[in-house]
Protein backbone atom coordinates (compact mmCIF):
# COMPACT_ATOMS: atom_id res chain seq x y z
CA UNK A 1 0.00 0.00 0.00
CA UNK A 2 3.27 2.70 0.85
CA UNK A 3 4.68 1.33 -2.76
CA UNK A 4 1.26 2.15 -4.70
CA UNK A 5 0.43 5.46 -2.54
CA UNK A 6 4.19 6.90 -3.24
CA UNK A 7 3.75 5.72 -7.45
CA UNK A 8 0.14 7.71 -7.07
CA UNK A 9 1.47 10.80 -5.44
CA UNK A 10 4.64 10.89 -7.54
CA UNK A 11 2.23 10.67 -11.01
CA UNK A 12 0.34 14.00 -9.58
CA UNK A 13 4.28 15.81 -8.77
CA UNK A 14 4.87 14.96 -12.36
CA UNK A 15 2.16 15.82 -13.96
CA UNK A 16 2.04 19.06 -11.75
CA UNK A 17 5.31 19.46 -12.91
CA UNK A 18 4.35 19.08 -16.54
CA UNK A 19 2.09 21.54 -16.19
CA UNK A 20 -0.85 19.02 -17.48
CA UNK A 21 -2.71 18.90 -14.10
CA UNK A 22 -2.76 23.08 -14.26
CA UNK A 23 -3.68 23.41 -17.59
CA UNK A 24 -6.62 20.87 -17.31
CA UNK A 25 -7.56 22.40 -13.68
CA UNK A 26 -7.50 26.23 -15.77
CA UNK A 27 -9.50 24.59 -18.67
CA UNK A 28 -12.26 23.06 -16.45
CA UNK A 29 -12.08 26.50 -14.12
CA UNK A 30 -13.37 28.65 -16.96
CA UNK A 31 -15.63 26.60 -18.30
CA UNK A 32 -17.03 26.65 -14.64
CA UNK A 33 -17.07 30.13 -14.88
CA UNK A 34 -18.25 30.65 -18.02
CA UNK A 35 -21.33 28.40 -16.87
CA UNK A 36 -21.79 30.58 -13.83
CA UNK A 37 -21.66 34.33 -15.13
CA UNK A 38 -23.08 33.55 -18.89
CA UNK A 39 -26.00 30.96 -17.84
CA UNK A 40 -28.84 33.35 -17.50
CA UNK A 41 -31.50 32.15 -15.08
CA UNK A 42 -34.94 34.03 -14.94
CA UNK A 43 -37.08 33.76 -11.93
CA UNK A 44 -40.71 34.79 -11.99
CA UNK A 45 -42.58 35.70 -9.17
CA UNK A 46 -40.18 34.53 -6.32
CA UNK A 47 -40.10 30.56 -8.19
CA UNK A 48 -38.33 29.11 -11.17
CA UNK A 49 -41.60 29.65 -13.24
CA UNK A 50 -39.43 30.06 -15.90
CA UNK A 51 -35.84 29.69 -16.60
CA UNK A 52 -34.12 31.21 -19.68
CA UNK A 53 -30.66 28.78 -20.17
CA UNK A 54 -28.61 29.96 -23.08
CA UNK A 55 -31.47 31.99 -25.11
CA UNK A 56 -33.61 28.59 -24.89
CA UNK A 57 -36.79 29.26 -22.14
CA UNK A 58 -38.32 26.41 -20.45
CA UNK A 59 -41.90 27.28 -19.01
CA UNK A 60 -42.61 23.86 -17.31
CA UNK A 61 -40.92 21.97 -14.45
CA UNK A 62 -41.00 19.07 -16.62
CA UNK A 63 -39.47 21.17 -19.87
CA UNK A 64 -36.89 23.19 -17.13
CA UNK A 65 -35.74 19.44 -16.38
CA UNK A 66 -34.73 18.90 -19.69
CA UNK A 67 -33.56 21.26 -20.79
CA UNK A 68 -31.04 21.24 -18.16
CA UNK A 69 -30.50 17.66 -18.55
CA UNK A 70 -29.85 18.58 -22.51
CA UNK A 71 -27.20 21.51 -21.17
CA UNK A 72 -25.43 18.98 -19.08
CA UNK A 73 -25.11 16.19 -21.97
CA UNK A 74 -23.63 19.19 -24.19
CA UNK A 75 -20.54 19.68 -21.19
CA UNK A 76 -20.45 16.15 -21.20
CA UNK A 77 -20.39 15.16 -24.56
CA UNK A 78 -17.53 17.93 -25.32
CA UNK A 79 -15.69 16.73 -21.59
CA UNK A 80 -16.10 12.65 -23.22
CA UNK A 81 -14.61 13.80 -26.58
CA UNK A 82 -12.39 16.96 -26.91
CA UNK A 83 -11.40 16.41 -23.35
CA UNK A 84 -10.58 12.58 -24.09
CA UNK A 85 -8.15 13.85 -26.75
CA UNK A 86 -6.85 16.12 -24.53
CA UNK A 87 -6.49 13.98 -21.85
CA UNK A 88 -4.70 11.25 -23.87
CA UNK A 89 -2.16 13.73 -25.65
CA UNK A 90 -1.13 14.77 -22.24
CA UNK A 91 -0.54 11.63 -20.40
CA UNK A 92 1.27 9.80 -23.08
CA UNK A 93 3.77 11.95 -21.63
CA UNK A 94 3.61 10.42 -17.88
CA UNK A 95 3.37 7.13 -19.58
CA UNK A 96 6.86 6.59 -21.31
CA UNK A 97 8.79 8.77 -18.95
CA UNK A 98 8.54 5.73 -16.86
CA UNK A 99 10.97 3.54 -19.55
CA UNK A 100 13.35 5.99 -19.72
CA UNK A 101 16.61 4.14 -19.16
CA UNK A 102 18.00 5.36 -16.43
CA UNK A 103 15.24 5.88 -14.42
CA UNK A 104 13.70 2.43 -14.92
CA UNK A 105 16.40 0.23 -13.60
CA UNK A 106 16.18 1.98 -10.60
CA UNK A 107 12.77 1.73 -10.41
CA UNK A 108 12.77 -2.03 -10.65
CA UNK A 109 15.93 -2.88 -8.10
CA UNK A 110 12.65 -1.44 -5.79
CA UNK A 111 11.26 -4.48 -3.85
CA UNK A 112 7.76 -4.23 -6.06
CA UNK A 113 6.91 -6.47 -8.97
CA UNK A 114 6.80 -5.05 -12.57
CA UNK A 115 2.78 -5.37 -12.24
CA UNK A 116 2.41 -3.26 -9.08
CA UNK A 117 4.87 -0.62 -10.51
CA UNK A 118 2.99 -0.55 -13.73
CA UNK A 119 -0.16 -0.65 -12.35
CA UNK A 120 0.49 2.03 -9.57
CA UNK A 121 1.39 4.14 -12.63
CA UNK A 122 -1.41 3.65 -14.49
CA UNK A 123 -3.72 4.38 -11.11
CA UNK A 124 -2.18 7.52 -10.42
CA UNK A 125 -2.50 8.82 -14.55
CA UNK A 126 -5.99 7.70 -14.05
CA UNK A 127 -6.57 9.42 -10.86
CA UNK A 128 -4.78 12.89 -12.42
CA UNK A 129 -7.00 13.29 -15.39
CA UNK A 130 -9.78 11.86 -13.17
CA UNK A 131 -9.70 14.27 -10.76
CA UNK A 132 -10.08 17.09 -13.49
CA UNK A 133 -13.06 15.50 -14.90
CA UNK A 134 -14.69 15.38 -11.59
CA UNK A 135 -13.76 18.88 -11.14
CA UNK A 136 -15.25 19.91 -13.56
CA UNK A 137 -18.67 17.90 -14.09
CA UNK A 138 -18.75 18.33 -10.10
CA UNK A 139 -18.62 21.96 -9.89
CA UNK A 140 -21.08 22.66 -13.14
CA UNK A 141 -23.72 20.10 -11.56
CA UNK A 142 -23.27 22.41 -8.20
CA UNK A 143 -23.90 25.74 -10.07
CA UNK A 144 -26.75 24.29 -12.38
CA UNK A 145 -28.63 22.82 -8.74
CA UNK A 146 -28.29 26.31 -7.42
CA UNK A 147 -29.75 27.85 -10.49
CA UNK A 148 -31.87 25.86 -11.27
CA UNK A 149 -32.63 23.29 -7.94
CA UNK A 150 -32.44 20.32 -10.46
CA UNK A 151 -30.01 18.05 -8.75
CA UNK A 152 -29.97 15.21 -11.24
CA UNK A 153 -27.37 12.43 -10.81
CA UNK A 154 -27.41 11.01 -14.12
CA UNK A 155 -24.80 14.08 -15.10
CA UNK A 156 -22.71 12.68 -12.17
CA UNK A 157 -22.78 9.20 -12.89
CA UNK A 158 -21.61 10.12 -16.46
CA UNK A 159 -18.48 11.02 -15.50
CA UNK A 160 -17.67 7.41 -14.54
CA UNK A 161 -18.25 6.45 -17.72
CA UNK A 162 -15.70 8.94 -19.49
CA UNK A 163 -12.87 7.77 -16.55
CA UNK A 164 -13.52 4.18 -17.56
CA UNK A 165 -13.32 5.01 -20.92
CA UNK A 166 -10.11 7.44 -20.48
CA UNK A 167 -8.48 4.21 -18.77
CA UNK A 168 -9.19 2.08 -21.61
CA UNK A 169 -7.40 4.51 -23.44
CA UNK A 170 -4.66 4.93 -21.41
CA UNK A 171 -4.25 0.88 -21.36
CA UNK A 172 -3.20 1.31 -24.95
CA UNK A 173 -0.69 4.02 -23.97
CA UNK A 174 0.68 1.62 -21.83
CA UNK A 175 1.18 -1.00 -24.17
CA UNK A 176 2.43 1.42 -26.83
CA UNK A 177 4.71 2.40 -24.21
CA UNK A 178 6.41 -1.21 -23.20
CA UNK A 179 6.45 -2.18 -27.02
CA UNK A 180 8.44 0.90 -28.14
CA UNK A 181 8.77 4.15 -25.53
CA UNK A 182 7.77 6.12 -27.25
CA UNK A 183 5.23 8.58 -26.27
CA UNK A 184 4.17 9.66 -30.07
CA UNK A 185 3.28 6.08 -30.81
CA UNK A 186 1.79 6.16 -27.89
CA UNK A 187 -0.67 9.10 -29.18
CA UNK A 188 -1.11 8.12 -32.50
CA UNK A 189 -2.38 4.76 -31.78
CA UNK A 190 -4.29 6.16 -29.56
CA UNK A 191 -6.03 8.55 -31.62
CA UNK A 192 -6.43 5.72 -33.91
CA UNK A 193 -8.75 3.70 -32.31
CA UNK A 194 -9.88 7.27 -31.57
CA UNK A 195 -11.06 8.05 -34.50
CA UNK A 196 -12.07 4.34 -36.48
CA UNK A 197 -14.30 3.33 -33.76
CA UNK A 198 -16.85 5.54 -34.62
CA UNK A 199 -16.68 5.07 -38.12
CA UNK A 200 -17.00 1.22 -37.18
CA UNK A 201 -19.92 2.31 -35.10
CA UNK A 202 -21.53 2.61 -38.98
CA UNK A 203 -20.69 -0.52 -39.61
CA UNK A 204 -24.57 -1.26 -40.64
CA UNK A 205 -24.11 0.89 -43.52
CA UNK A 206 -20.54 0.06 -43.85
CA UNK A 207 -21.35 -3.42 -44.51
CA UNK A 208 -24.05 -2.48 -47.04
CA UNK A 209 -21.52 -0.85 -49.20
CA UNK A 210 -18.84 -3.57 -49.49
CA UNK A 211 -19.14 -6.37 -51.66
CA UNK A 212 -17.40 -9.20 -50.29
CA UNK A 213 -18.38 -11.43 -47.15
CA UNK A 214 -14.34 -11.51 -46.22
CA UNK A 215 -14.39 -7.60 -45.70
CA UNK A 216 -17.67 -7.85 -43.90
CA UNK A 217 -16.56 -10.31 -41.15
CA UNK A 218 -13.39 -8.10 -40.88
CA UNK A 219 -15.90 -5.16 -40.04
CA UNK A 220 -17.54 -7.02 -37.54
CA UNK A 221 -14.60 -8.99 -36.22
CA UNK A 222 -12.78 -4.77 -35.76
CA UNK A 223 -15.88 -3.56 -34.16
CA UNK A 224 -16.68 -6.33 -31.62
CA UNK A 225 -12.69 -6.43 -31.18
CA UNK A 226 -12.47 -2.43 -30.82
CA UNK A 227 -13.65 -0.03 -27.80
CA UNK A 228 -16.56 1.35 -28.93
CA UNK A 229 -16.64 5.20 -27.77
CA UNK A 230 -19.53 6.50 -30.07
CA UNK A 231 -21.95 3.85 -28.85
CA UNK A 232 -20.73 4.55 -24.97
CA UNK A 233 -21.10 8.51 -25.51
CA UNK A 234 -24.64 7.79 -26.68
CA UNK A 235 -25.20 6.06 -23.17
CA UNK A 236 -23.59 8.14 -21.72
CA UNK A 237 -26.44 10.67 -23.50
CA UNK A 238 -29.30 8.20 -22.02
CA UNK A 239 -27.92 8.49 -18.40
CA UNK A 240 -27.91 11.90 -18.28
CA UNK A 241 -31.78 12.23 -20.11
CA UNK A 242 -33.23 9.95 -17.88
CA UNK A 243 -33.50 7.67 -20.84
CA UNK A 244 -33.53 3.76 -21.14
CA UNK A 245 -30.43 2.06 -21.80
CA UNK A 246 -31.05 -0.13 -24.83
CA UNK A 247 -27.57 -2.54 -24.16
CA UNK A 248 -24.74 -2.37 -21.87
CA UNK A 249 -22.71 -4.38 -24.55
CA UNK A 250 -20.62 -1.69 -25.52
CA UNK A 251 -19.50 -0.97 -21.83
CA UNK A 252 -18.85 -4.40 -20.93
CA UNK A 253 -16.65 -5.31 -24.56
CA UNK A 254 -14.94 -2.01 -24.05
CA UNK A 255 -14.06 -3.44 -20.63
CA UNK A 256 -13.13 -6.39 -21.84
CA UNK A 257 -10.37 -4.42 -24.88
CA UNK A 258 -9.28 -2.11 -21.55
CA UNK A 259 -8.31 -5.51 -19.75
CA UNK A 260 -6.84 -7.63 -22.54
CA UNK A 261 -4.71 -4.74 -23.82
CA UNK A 262 -3.79 -3.63 -19.94
CA UNK A 263 -2.64 -7.47 -19.49
CA UNK A 264 -1.22 -7.79 -22.55
CA UNK A 265 1.43 -4.71 -21.66
CA UNK A 266 1.76 -5.64 -18.24
CA UNK A 267 2.77 -9.57 -19.37
CA UNK A 268 5.26 -7.45 -21.95
CA UNK A 269 6.73 -5.43 -19.06
CA UNK A 270 7.31 -8.16 -16.96
CA UNK A 271 9.02 -10.21 -19.57
CA UNK A 272 11.15 -7.31 -20.88
CA UNK A 273 14.80 -6.35 -20.40
CA UNK A 274 15.73 -3.31 -19.61
CA UNK B 1 21.80 -17.51 6.99
CA UNK B 2 23.11 -17.20 3.57
CA UNK B 3 27.07 -16.57 3.66
CA UNK B 4 27.56 -14.86 0.61
CA UNK B 5 25.97 -11.34 -0.23
CA UNK B 6 25.66 -12.19 -4.26
CA UNK B 7 26.18 -15.39 -5.27
CA UNK B 8 25.50 -15.96 -9.09
CA UNK B 9 25.31 -19.21 -10.42
CA UNK B 10 26.62 -19.32 -14.60
CA UNK B 11 24.83 -16.76 -14.90
CA UNK B 12 24.54 -15.56 -18.71
CA UNK B 13 22.65 -13.04 -20.71
CA UNK B 14 22.54 -13.60 -24.70
CA UNK B 15 20.99 -11.04 -26.43
CA UNK B 16 19.19 -11.78 -29.73
CA UNK B 17 18.28 -9.86 -32.71
CA UNK B 18 14.85 -10.26 -33.66
CA UNK B 19 15.24 -9.37 -37.52
CA UNK B 20 18.64 -10.83 -38.07
CA UNK B 21 18.94 -13.28 -35.78
CA UNK B 22 22.54 -12.76 -34.29
CA UNK B 23 23.42 -13.16 -30.82
CA UNK B 24 25.84 -11.36 -28.76
CA UNK B 25 26.64 -12.97 -25.85
CA UNK B 26 27.25 -10.16 -22.67
CA UNK B 27 27.40 -12.15 -19.95
CA UNK B 28 29.25 -15.91 -20.11
CA UNK B 29 28.91 -18.15 -17.70
CA UNK B 30 29.79 -15.73 -14.81
CA UNK B 31 29.63 -17.64 -11.27
CA UNK B 32 30.67 -15.26 -8.44
CA UNK B 33 30.65 -14.87 -4.88
CA UNK B 34 30.42 -11.62 -2.87
CA UNK B 35 30.93 -12.07 0.81
CA UNK B 36 28.61 -11.18 3.97
CA UNK B 37 30.26 -7.43 5.06
CA UNK B 38 33.06 -7.69 2.11
CA UNK B 39 34.05 -4.58 -0.46
CA UNK B 40 33.60 -5.97 -3.75
CA UNK B 41 34.93 -4.25 -6.92
CA UNK B 42 33.50 -5.31 -10.16
CA UNK B 43 36.16 -3.86 -13.06
CA UNK B 44 36.27 -4.72 -17.20
CA UNK B 45 36.68 -2.20 -20.28
CA UNK B 46 34.08 -1.01 -21.59
CA UNK B 47 31.38 -3.47 -23.04
CA UNK B 48 33.12 -6.44 -20.75
CA UNK B 49 29.53 -7.07 -19.60
CA UNK B 50 29.77 -5.31 -16.16
CA UNK B 51 26.77 -3.44 -16.67
CA UNK B 52 24.40 -6.63 -17.89
CA UNK B 53 25.46 -8.45 -14.86
CA UNK B 54 24.53 -5.64 -12.24
CA UNK B 55 21.06 -5.40 -14.29
CA UNK B 56 21.03 -9.13 -13.79
CA UNK B 57 21.70 -8.98 -10.04
CA UNK B 58 18.80 -6.27 -9.75
CA UNK B 59 16.10 -8.19 -12.28
CA UNK B 60 16.14 -5.27 -14.47
CA UNK B 61 17.50 -7.75 -17.28
CA UNK B 62 16.53 -11.43 -17.16
CA UNK B 63 19.27 -14.21 -17.26
CA UNK B 64 18.88 -16.42 -20.47
CA UNK B 65 20.90 -18.98 -18.36
CA UNK B 66 21.74 -18.93 -14.53
CA UNK B 67 20.43 -17.05 -11.52
CA UNK B 68 21.50 -14.76 -9.17
CA UNK B 69 20.90 -14.50 -5.60
CA UNK B 70 21.56 -11.81 -2.90
CA UNK B 71 21.82 -13.22 0.58
CA UNK B 72 20.45 -17.01 -0.59
CA UNK B 73 17.51 -15.38 -2.77
CA UNK B 74 16.71 -15.40 -6.07
CA UNK B 75 16.39 -11.35 -7.26
CA UNK B 76 13.79 -12.13 -9.34
CA UNK B 77 11.30 -12.68 -6.21
CA UNK B 78 10.51 -8.66 -5.31
CA UNK B 79 11.22 -9.40 -1.74
CA UNK B 80 14.62 -10.42 -2.50
CA UNK B 81 15.54 -6.72 -3.47
CA UNK B 82 14.55 -5.61 -0.39
CA UNK B 83 17.94 -5.84 1.00
CA UNK B 84 19.83 -3.56 -1.92
CA UNK B 85 20.39 0.02 -2.61
CA UNK B 86 21.58 1.02 -5.37
CA UNK B 87 22.90 3.40 -7.14
CA UNK B 88 22.91 3.74 -11.60
CA UNK B 89 24.79 4.75 -13.66
CA UNK B 90 23.84 7.65 -16.07
CA UNK B 91 20.95 7.96 -13.67
CA UNK B 92 18.46 10.18 -14.68
CA UNK B 93 16.42 11.07 -11.30
CA UNK B 94 13.18 12.72 -11.86
CA UNK B 95 14.11 16.34 -12.37
CA UNK B 96 10.62 16.93 -10.96
CA UNK B 97 11.23 16.06 -7.74
CA UNK B 98 12.90 17.48 -5.02
CA UNK B 99 16.05 16.08 -2.32
CA UNK B 100 13.42 15.36 -0.27
CA UNK B 101 11.15 14.16 -2.26
CA UNK B 102 13.24 11.76 -3.81
CA UNK B 103 14.30 9.92 -0.97
CA UNK B 104 11.01 9.86 0.21
CA UNK B 105 9.68 8.04 -2.85
CA UNK B 106 12.25 5.87 -3.38
CA UNK B 107 12.27 5.30 0.44
CA UNK B 108 8.65 4.57 0.29
CA UNK B 109 9.14 2.35 -2.77
CA UNK B 110 11.44 0.49 -0.59
CA UNK B 111 8.34 -0.39 1.90
CA UNK B 112 9.76 2.38 4.51
CA UNK B 113 6.85 3.95 6.75
CA UNK B 114 6.19 7.29 6.21
CA UNK B 115 7.34 8.23 10.10
CA UNK B 116 10.62 6.61 9.19
CA UNK B 117 11.01 8.18 5.81
CA UNK B 118 10.74 11.80 7.93
CA UNK B 119 12.96 11.02 10.38
CA UNK B 120 15.83 9.43 7.74
CA UNK B 121 15.24 11.73 4.94
CA UNK B 122 17.66 14.79 6.73
CA UNK B 123 19.93 12.69 8.06
CA UNK B 124 20.87 10.88 4.84
CA UNK B 125 21.31 14.71 3.38
CA UNK B 126 23.12 16.31 6.18
CA UNK B 127 25.60 12.91 5.79
CA UNK B 128 26.16 13.28 1.88
CA UNK B 129 26.66 17.03 2.48
CA UNK B 130 23.73 18.49 0.74
CA UNK B 131 22.95 21.75 2.36
CA UNK B 132 19.71 22.63 3.65
CA UNK B 133 18.84 25.63 1.60
CA UNK B 134 18.81 22.82 -1.28
CA UNK B 135 16.71 19.88 0.04
CA UNK B 136 13.82 21.67 -1.32
CA UNK B 137 15.31 22.56 -4.70
CA UNK B 138 13.97 20.39 -7.41
CA UNK B 139 16.83 17.97 -8.58
CA UNK B 140 16.53 19.92 -11.97
CA UNK B 141 18.91 22.64 -10.57
CA UNK B 142 20.83 20.26 -8.77
CA UNK B 143 24.80 19.99 -10.00
CA UNK B 144 26.50 16.59 -11.17
CA UNK B 145 28.21 16.14 -8.02
CA UNK B 146 25.04 16.98 -5.85
CA UNK B 147 22.87 14.73 -7.43
CA UNK B 148 25.61 11.63 -7.00
CA UNK B 149 25.26 12.76 -3.51
CA UNK B 150 21.56 12.80 -3.51
CA UNK B 151 22.00 9.21 -5.22
CA UNK B 152 23.69 7.57 -2.88
CA UNK B 153 21.78 9.02 -0.45
CA UNK B 154 18.90 7.41 -2.37
CA UNK B 155 20.38 3.98 -2.25
CA UNK B 156 21.12 4.06 1.67
CA UNK B 157 17.51 5.42 2.62
CA UNK B 158 16.39 2.16 3.98
CA UNK B 159 19.63 1.31 5.31
CA UNK B 160 20.80 -1.66 2.52
CA UNK B 161 23.01 -5.17 4.16
CA UNK B 162 23.66 -4.60 0.40
CA UNK B 163 25.12 -1.17 -2.03
CA UNK B 164 25.36 -1.91 -5.44
CA UNK B 165 27.36 1.60 -6.71
CA UNK B 166 27.85 2.04 -10.33
CA UNK B 167 30.27 4.38 -10.55
CA UNK B 168 29.23 6.23 -7.27
CA UNK B 169 31.82 9.02 -7.74
CA UNK B 170 31.23 10.17 -11.03
CA UNK B 171 31.45 13.56 -11.37
CA UNK B 172 32.53 14.35 -8.12
CA UNK B 173 35.64 16.56 -7.01
CA UNK B 174 38.36 14.86 -5.19
CA UNK B 175 37.05 16.25 -1.55
CA UNK B 176 33.74 14.72 -2.48
CA UNK B 177 35.34 11.74 -3.29
CA UNK B 178 37.42 11.11 -0.41
CA UNK B 179 33.52 12.10 1.61
CA UNK B 180 31.98 9.47 -0.18
CA UNK B 181 34.62 7.08 0.71
CA UNK B 182 34.73 7.69 4.48
CA UNK B 183 30.46 7.45 4.33
CA UNK B 184 31.25 4.18 2.25
CA UNK B 185 33.76 3.42 5.02
CA UNK B 186 31.66 3.95 7.83
CA UNK B 187 28.83 1.57 6.31
CA UNK B 188 31.65 -1.09 5.88
CA UNK B 189 32.02 -1.05 9.54
CA UNK B 190 28.49 -1.45 10.43
CA UNK B 191 28.57 -4.90 8.17
CA UNK B 192 27.26 -3.47 5.24
CA UNK B 193 28.71 -5.40 2.07
CA UNK B 194 29.37 -3.16 -0.77
CA UNK B 195 29.54 -3.97 -4.43
CA UNK B 196 31.32 -1.32 -6.52
CA UNK B 197 31.13 -1.15 -10.48
CA UNK B 198 33.87 1.61 -11.56
CA UNK B 199 35.97 2.54 -13.86
CA UNK B 200 38.71 4.34 -11.57
CA UNK B 201 41.05 1.98 -10.71
CA UNK B 202 42.43 3.83 -8.51
CA UNK B 203 39.35 4.58 -6.27
CA UNK B 204 38.60 0.47 -6.28
CA UNK B 205 42.01 -0.11 -5.31
CA UNK B 206 41.70 2.34 -2.69
CA UNK B 207 38.37 0.91 -1.03
CA UNK B 208 37.43 -2.63 -2.33
CA UNK B 209 39.26 -5.68 -0.62
CA UNK B 210 38.52 -7.82 -3.31
CA UNK B 211 37.79 -7.32 -6.94
CA UNK B 212 36.71 -8.91 -9.74
CA UNK B 213 38.18 -8.41 -13.67
CA UNK B 214 35.38 -9.03 -16.13
CA UNK B 215 35.99 -8.95 -19.79
CA UNK B 216 34.29 -10.40 -22.77
CA UNK B 217 31.47 -11.56 -20.52
CA UNK B 218 34.03 -13.41 -18.61
CA UNK B 219 35.49 -13.10 -15.40
CA UNK B 220 39.00 -13.30 -16.25
CA UNK B 221 40.48 -13.04 -12.56
CA UNK B 222 39.59 -12.47 -9.40
CA UNK B 223 40.70 -12.37 -5.98
CA UNK B 224 41.74 -9.82 -3.02
CA UNK B 225 43.44 -6.48 -4.08
CA UNK B 226 46.28 -7.63 -2.00
CA UNK B 227 46.94 -10.80 -3.77
CA UNK B 228 46.26 -9.60 -6.94
CA UNK B 229 48.81 -6.67 -6.53
CA UNK B 230 51.51 -7.78 -4.31
CA UNK B 231 54.64 -8.06 -6.47
CA UNK B 232 57.77 -10.46 -5.88
CA UNK B 233 60.02 -8.17 -5.28
CA UNK B 234 61.61 -5.39 -3.35
CA UNK B 235 62.25 -1.84 -3.33
CA UNK B 236 64.91 0.19 -2.05
CA UNK B 237 65.26 3.90 -2.58
CA UNK B 238 67.94 5.97 -1.56
CA UNK B 239 69.41 9.19 -2.08
CA UNK B 240 72.74 10.91 -3.07
CA UNK B 241 74.23 7.30 -4.31
CA UNK B 242 78.34 7.76 -5.12
CA UNK B 243 78.66 6.96 -9.02
CA UNK B 244 80.40 3.86 -8.49
CA UNK B 245 78.30 2.13 -5.91
CA UNK B 246 75.59 2.67 -8.26
CA UNK B 247 77.39 0.79 -10.82
CA UNK B 248 77.80 -1.67 -8.27
CA UNK B 249 74.34 -1.81 -7.14
CA UNK B 250 72.96 -2.40 -10.93
CA UNK B 251 74.90 -5.41 -11.33
CA UNK B 252 72.46 -7.52 -8.98
CA UNK B 253 69.15 -5.23 -9.29
CA UNK B 254 66.48 -6.46 -11.39
CA UNK B 255 65.77 -2.71 -12.25
CA UNK B 256 66.87 0.81 -11.39
CA UNK B 257 65.36 4.33 -11.55
CA UNK B 258 67.04 7.65 -11.09
CA UNK B 259 65.39 10.58 -10.62
CA UNK B 260 66.34 13.69 -8.96
CA UNK B 261 69.00 12.41 -6.91
CA UNK B 262 66.95 9.37 -5.81
CA UNK B 263 67.76 6.07 -6.64
CA UNK B 264 65.29 3.13 -6.82
CA UNK B 265 66.53 -0.58 -6.95
CA UNK B 266 64.55 -3.61 -7.50
CA UNK B 267 65.74 -6.76 -5.92
CA UNK B 268 64.29 -10.09 -6.64
CA UNK B 269 64.86 -11.56 -2.84
CA UNK B 270 64.78 -10.07 0.67
CA UNK B 271 68.86 -11.33 0.60
CA UNK B 272 69.75 -8.93 -2.27
CA UNK B 273 68.13 -6.29 -0.56
CA UNK B 274 69.39 -6.36 2.69
CA UNK B 275 73.35 -6.47 1.26
CA UNK B 276 72.19 -3.76 -1.07
CA UNK B 277 71.01 -1.69 2.20
CA UNK B 278 74.26 -2.74 4.21
CA UNK B 279 76.34 -1.34 0.89
CA UNK B 280 74.55 2.23 0.84
CA UNK B 281 74.35 2.42 5.34
CA UNK B 282 78.55 1.53 4.67
CA UNK B 283 79.49 3.92 2.14
CA UNK B 284 77.02 6.76 3.67
CA UNK B 285 73.88 6.86 2.15
CA UNK B 286 70.85 7.44 3.58
CA UNK B 287 67.82 4.58 2.81
CA UNK B 288 64.71 7.07 1.68
CA UNK B 289 62.50 3.74 1.60
CA UNK B 290 62.49 0.05 1.33
CA UNK B 291 59.22 -1.76 1.00
CA UNK B 292 58.22 -4.94 -0.92
CA UNK B 293 57.12 -4.15 -4.46
CA UNK B 294 53.71 -3.77 -5.35
CA UNK B 295 51.69 -4.18 -8.75
CA UNK B 296 49.07 -0.93 -8.89
CA UNK B 297 45.56 -2.36 -9.59
CA UNK B 298 45.76 -0.70 -13.09
CA UNK B 299 48.81 -2.63 -14.12
CA UNK B 300 47.00 -6.00 -13.24
CA UNK B 301 44.51 -4.63 -14.72
CA UNK B 302 46.23 -4.06 -17.76
CA UNK B 303 47.79 -7.05 -17.92
CA UNK B 304 44.60 -9.21 -17.63
CA UNK B 305 42.53 -7.51 -20.15
CA UNK B 306 45.73 -7.64 -22.67
CA UNK B 307 46.39 -11.04 -21.67
CA UNK B 308 42.71 -11.93 -22.38
CA UNK B 309 42.65 -9.87 -25.69
CA UNK B 310 45.89 -11.85 -26.89
CA UNK B 311 44.40 -14.82 -25.88
CA UNK B 312 41.05 -14.26 -27.79
CA UNK B 313 43.25 -13.37 -31.17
Amino acid sequence: MIATIALVQDTFREAFARRIFWGFFAACTALLLFLMFIMRVDVVAGALATVTIFGRTAPRSEELQMLVAQTQSVIAMVLYFAGMALAVFASAGLVAAVFEPGRIELLLSKPISRTHLLLGRFLGNVLVIAANILYLVIGSWIIFGLKTQIWGVGFLVSSFFTIFVFAVMLAVLVLAGVLWDSAAIGIMTTFAIMIVTPILAQRAIIERLLDSEWSRNVVRVLYYALPKTAEISVIIRHVILNQPVESWMPVWSTAIFGAVVLGTGLWLFRRRTF
Amino acid sequence: MAEFAIQTEGLTKVFRNRWSGRELTAVDDVSLRVPRGSTYGLLGPNGAGKTTFVKMLLSCAHPTAGRALVFGRDTREPEARRPIGYLPENHRFPTYLTGRHMLDFYGALSGMEPAARRRRVPELLTLVGIEERAWDLRLGKYSKGMLQRVGLAQAMMHSPRLLVLDEPSDGVDPVGRKHIRDILHSLEERGVTIFLNSHLLAEVELFCREVAIIQKGKVALSGTVEELTSGSGYKVESVAVPERLQTELRAKARSVAAQNGSLTLLYATREEANQAVDQLRANGCEIESLARSRSTLEEVFMRTVESAAGEAR
